[in-house]
């Protein structure tokens, strides 16, 4: 696996997150899936906005936020 | 050295959103609703403007037309919205936490952060249209506990004046974000210095009604302007019943921005 940092990506529509470290297992994508390697016609489980309108985030997550995240 | 631009008024995302069809499920009020929305900055099918200022990536003024029009219930997650009622009602109802329902008028505004998740519908119940802008931000953290405050700004008292509705000022409503929403409803001639909260905040100021000059551009009715790396900004009303809306922010390290700016150089 590559050693590159984990990327955190937003969702413009709605802001649902992608977390290449924890995935999204309950839409069949394995944590540690890179986003570039998510096929270019998946959309957002939560608002159909396409992957190219998702956005690259830095921001840190609260308390308790990735298990939230991973449950969203 | 000061950075600036401007977006005139016609240079905005125009979109009119009717109920029919797949659009139905999203705008409220088939058959004959719809939505007419003014986008300062790059959102869904606009995509040819700046993406954002700072953490904001909506501020848009909106028209719900027709009784029982506005938006159905859908999803959120982590934005923080808020709106600004300038005419008709606003009918605002979340899931968040116990839930809310909420009534909003002339001068009342909210802000929903949507955190950990909350659907949210936003309906205008009433005969008259329902105007309103909205500014949708990305909080300082993922995933807080979501929450919902709303407030009243009084336009007949204060007059003549910056006052801050969102933000850390004592009366303003809490954000999670280095983030200040001012409103200033002005006579003509008056001029108004607002000061920056340091040199790395920027300052976004729309001119909803009336004409100002901010620094050396004139803004009309619509048009605004982004400024950072500056101490403070001058704002000098050039017509009477002026009503502009003064957002400050941390500008947050963005590279999509940072990006279409280096794409967009000296255009
Ligand atoms: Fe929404
Ligand atoms: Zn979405």
């Amino acid at each position: 696996m590559s050693t590159e940092r984990f990327k955190l990506l937003l969702c413009l529509g709605c802001g649902f997150s992608y977390d290449e470290a924890l995935g999204l297992p309950e839409h069949g994508i394995a944590p540690g899936t890179r986003w570039a390697d998510i096929p270019d016609d998946w959309v957002c489980p939560d608002c159909g906005t396409p992957k190219h309108m998702f956005e690259m985030v830095v921001i840190g997550y609260a308390p308790g936020g990735p298990e939230l995240a991973r449950t969203a | 050295m000061s950075n600036s631009f401007i977006i005139r008024n016609a240079e905005r995302g125009h979109d009119m959103i009717k109920s029919d069809g797949l659009r139905s499920s999203y705008i409220a009020g088939h058959p004959d609703g719809f939505v007419t929305r003014a986008s300062s900055f790059n959102f869904h099918e606009y995509q040819g403007g700046r993406p954002g200022f700072g953490p904001i990536r909506v501020f848009g003024d909106e028209i719900f037309h027709g009784a029982g029009c506005g938006y159905n219930m859908h999803p959120h997650h982590n934005f923080v919205i808020c709106a600004f009622v300038f005419a008709g009602e606003l009918t605002h109802i979340n899931t968040a936490g116990a839930g809310m329902v909420d009534r909003l008028q002339a001068g009342d505004y909210y802000v929903f952060s949507a955190g950990s998740g909350g659907k949210h519908s936003e309906l205008s119940v009433t005969p008259e249209d329902m105007h309103a802008i909205y500014l949708w931000l990305l909080p300082e953290q993922l995933y807080l506990p979501p929450t919902y405050h709303r407030a009243h700004f009084d336009f007949r008292r204060r007059r003549n004046e910056i006052v801050q509705l969102v933000g850390d000022d004592s009366g303003a409503l809490p954000i999670a974000q280095d983030l200040r929403v001012s409103r200033l409803m002005a006579d003509a001639s008056r001029s108004f210095s607002y000061r920056l909260r340091t040199t790395s905040h920027g300052v976004y100021v729309f001119a909803r009604e009336g004409s100002v000059r901010c620094g050396d551009v004139t803004l009309g009715r619509r048009d605004s302007t982004g400024i950072w790396n500056v101490d403070a900004i001058n704002i000098e009303v050039l017509e009477d019943d002026a009503d502009v809306m003064i957002v400050e922010t941390i500008m947050t390290d963005d590279e999509n921005i940072k990006k279409w700016e280096r794409e967009h150089a000296g255009h």
